[in-house]
């Protein structure tokens, strides 16, 4: 994927989230955002997916301008996937039928064969004994997992996820995990932010770190994680690997 | 460890365990007892005597009252989940003027009592809009009435589907229309029905203050009987009787309803 920032700033209200952030990346396959809580990762994540619109500045996304109409940015989102932190699928639908409403109502797909599409899914994904139970009865981590998938089913351009397992009891933490790191084999691009930084390490190909409203350090995963001397950078690592 | 049986077994029920079958015939039989000792030392006291015969002649007047009070709640039912469902919508429009207008109008039906809306609505409001058929008009103001707390039950529904729903819809690529259609109203009408249920109960038991404008409605009729046999409790027994038989079955069909959504959720 191609991200080009220019001077791009968000505020609510008065306080500025993110302030002029320049950034300019090409041929990135998984862009991994990490730092401090309150720092902008998710504001920044949900600028790049077309949610929010920054105030100044410019923001482009492959070949998408995103400063444009509503209009144009549903456009953006109906080809990109966004999986939250918890509570993603739709409580009154079963999983087949979650993954099934975008296919059918967003891309036009026939019904019978955005339901072959999604058993396909979930049967790769070992999901298929779940196809017909509501979220109530599937455990967090298969929540997750059927939420990937729907996002994954409508082959999005770009794969988005705002800590994806930081909700999850840690014992479904890697089923998720796995689960993104099978889609970042097969190519799929994806744009992530997690505290879990020993998979933020290894399924990375860049690394922003966000703090205070802007990128403080940005390099491939060995110069962020390993040779940084930043110690706003070092300090935040102290913290976060204490108990690892 | 088993408790030793004990007396107040049979009356205190042990929290999280359903109580037994026999403990609740039990109990029954006990409360219909007592209830029985009540109105029978009431009416005692009364020295009234009875005259069934006196109203049996006027039970084709009570039937078609209690008829015509089920008609006028079924259609008041209706058409003020309609009007309620506009006013839900309205009460979350980005059209101010409807916004207001839907947030005073709730506010006036609720914060006034029926009787005066009936009054107000049929002789002044029907009276200057030449709707001159009462029965109808006796729809139309109880579907008004119902309707500011339906729209008020609607609206709690369709807040209810929380925003990370919302926001699932909108990062999906669902347009508003598609996110109500698919994601809320099915999430309300499961949601609704039980308070809606309710809620048709009130009309049947409001619909009586239809009477003071003539209506022959259950109640009228029962007053009607009452005034020319003057036999006043042999009237209003079978009155109490006849919306019990409505509204105990909708009580039950509701509770029946939560259960369902509740573990259907
Ligand atoms: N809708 C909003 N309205 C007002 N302020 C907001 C809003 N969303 C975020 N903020 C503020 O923007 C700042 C950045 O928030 P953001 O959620 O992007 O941080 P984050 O890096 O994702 O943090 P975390 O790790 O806790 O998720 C915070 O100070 C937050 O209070
Ligand atoms: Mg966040």
């Amino acid at each position: 994927m191609k991200l080009n920032l220019d001077q791009m700033t968000k505020r609510y209200g008065d306080h500025v989230v993110l302030d002029a952030i320049d950034l300019h990346l090409s041929d990135i396959r998984s862009l991994v955002l990490i730092g401090p809580s309150g720092g902008g990762k998710t504001t920044m994540l949900r600028i790049l997916a077309g949610l929010e619109q920054p105030e100044e500045g410019r923001v482009r996304v492959n070949d998408h301008d995103l400063r444009c109409s509503e209009a144009e940015l549903l456009a953006y989102r109906r080809r990109i996937g966004m999986v939250y932190q918890a509570y993603n699928l739709f409580p009154h639908l079963n999983a087949l039928e979650n993954i099934m409403l975008p296919l059918v109502q967003v891309q036009g797909i026939e019904k019978h064969q955005a339901k072959e599409e999604a058993l396909a899914l979930l049967e790769r994904f070992n999901l298929a004994e779940h196809a017909f139970k509501k979220p109530v009865a599937l455990s967090g981590g298969q929540q997750q997992r059927i939420a990937i998938c729907r996002a994954v089913a409508i082959k999005p351009e770009v794969l988005f996820f705002d800590e994806p397992t930081s909700a999850l009891d840690p014992e479904y933490t890697s089923e998720v995990l796995d689960l993104i790191e099978e889609l970042r084999e097969e190519d799929m691009e994806l744009i992530l932010v997690t505290h879990e930084m020993g998979f933020a390490h290894k399924a990375s190909d860049y690394v922003l770190f966000i703090s205070d409203g802007g990128i403080v350090v940005q390099g491939t995963p060995a110069e962020v994680f390993e040779k940084t001397t930043n110690p706003r950078v070092q300090r935040f690592f102290n913290k976060v690997l204490k108990y690892n | 460890m088993k408790k030793p049986k004990q007396v107040t077994d049979l009356f205190i029920a042990t929290p999280g365990t359903s109580i037994a079958r026999h403990i609740r015939l039990i109990n029954v039989l006990i409360l219909a007892g007592l209830l029985a000792l009540l109105f029978g030392f009431g009416f005692s006291r009364l020295s009234y005597e009875f005259r069934w015969e006196a109203i049996w002649r006027y039970r084709n007047s009570m039937f078609n009252g209690f008829l015509m009070t089920i008609s006028i709640s079924l259609a008041a039912l209706v058409t003020s989940v309609l009007l309620g469902i506009f006013f839900a919508l309205a009460r979350r429009s980005r059209i101010i003027l409807l916004n207001y207008f839907s947030h005073v109008y709730i506010e006036i039906i609720r914060g006034t009592p029926l009787l005066v809306q009936i009054l107000i609505f049929y002789y002044v409001i029907a009276n200057a809009a030449g709707l001159n058929n009462r029965y109808v008009a006796g729809v139309v103001i109880m579907s008004i009435f119902a309707s500011a707390y339906i729209a008020e039950i609607i609206r709690a529904g369709i807040e209810s589907v929380g925003t990370t729903q919302r926001e699932t819809a909108r990062s999906i690529g669902l347009t508003k229309r598609q996110t109500y259609r698919h994601i809320i109203f099915p999430q309300v009408i499961t949601g609704v029905l039980p308070p809606l249920a309710g809620q048709f109960a009130s009309l049947i038991k409001d619909s009586s203050l239809l009477s003071i404008i003539a209506i022959k409605e259950f109640t009228m009729a029962a007053r009607e009987v009452n005034a020319n046999t003057f036999s006043t409790l042999e009237s209003y027994i079978p009155l109490a009787i006849g919306y019990l038989m409505l509204t105990v079955p909708i009580s039950y069909l509701m509770k029946r309803l939560e259960r369902r959504f509740y573990y259907e959720t």
